[in-house]
């Protein structure tokens, strides 16, 4: 879990392009958007083709989508969750 | 310029930039057609005894022709253009021209529709780009 988790926030810095940022610099628990990380809606389309390219897990349920995006735990969650199924 | 145009965005005179849709298969694909005449308002300034389509209409129109994309009609809505990623003008088009503009979507998300659109003249590629468009309400 642990791995999908840094591979999880990898893809956000180099999708999203977040320069100079390392994974480490991303809170597990802090939100995405809005606060803690400051991602925007344009940021969460980016951040759904991102899951499907990178991880082959694609986001068709708007709802639990937003629900996944709240923080990298939830995430990387749901990401593990869809893989598996 | 059809009513099924008109009844469809919410665009008017002097910028309504599609005049026919050709092709449309709901949320897949849409081949739309705009001819430029010399009565085009832009052409007046853009440039002077040398009219030049400006390259952002290029992407107007694109956006435009992404409403068609969209099953419900647009007029009384509105639609906005949220970014625009890897704009290539790779021609020019002139008076006379007649435009085909293609759109296919890659994603959407939370009211969010990304295109990747292709204006072309006779076989000629003159623009491509990605947009991202967002529908309200």
């Amino acid at each position: 879990m642990n791995d999908l988790k840094s591979q999880v926030k990898t893809m956000i810095i180099e999708r999203l392009k977040l320069e100079g940022m390392t994974p480490d610099q991303i809170d597990d628990s802090a939100p995405l958007f809005g606060e803690g990380l400051g991602l925007d809606s344009i940021d969460a389309l980016e951040m759904v083709l991102g899951i499907e390219q990178t991880f082959g897990v694609k986001i068709e349920d708007e709802a639990a989508g937003l629900k996944a995006f709240k923080n990298v735990d939830s995430l990387t969650a749901f990401i593990a969750e869809h893989q598996a199924a | 310029m059809s009513d099924v145009i008109k009844d469809h965005l919410p665009h008017r005179f002097p910028f309504l930039l599609v005049d026919r849709v050709v092709e449309r298969e709901v949320g897949v694909r849409v081949v739309a057609e705009k001819l430029l005449t010399y009565g085009e308002p832009y052409f007046q300034g853009h440039f002077e005894g040398r009219p030049l389509l400006p390259g952002v209409l290029m992407l107007e129109m694109l956006a435009q022709a992404g409403g068609f994309l969209e099953a419900e009609p647009l007029a009384g809505k509105a639609i906005f253009l949220a970014q625009v990623l890897d704009a290539r003008f790779k021609g020019a088009a002139f008076p006379g021209d007649k435009l085909r503009l293609e759109v296919a979507p890659e994603a959407s998300f939370a009211g969010l529709l990304r295109v990747q659109g292709t204006v072309s003249c006779e076989d000629r590629i003159l623009c491509t780009a990605k947009l991202l468009l967002k529908r309200m309400g």
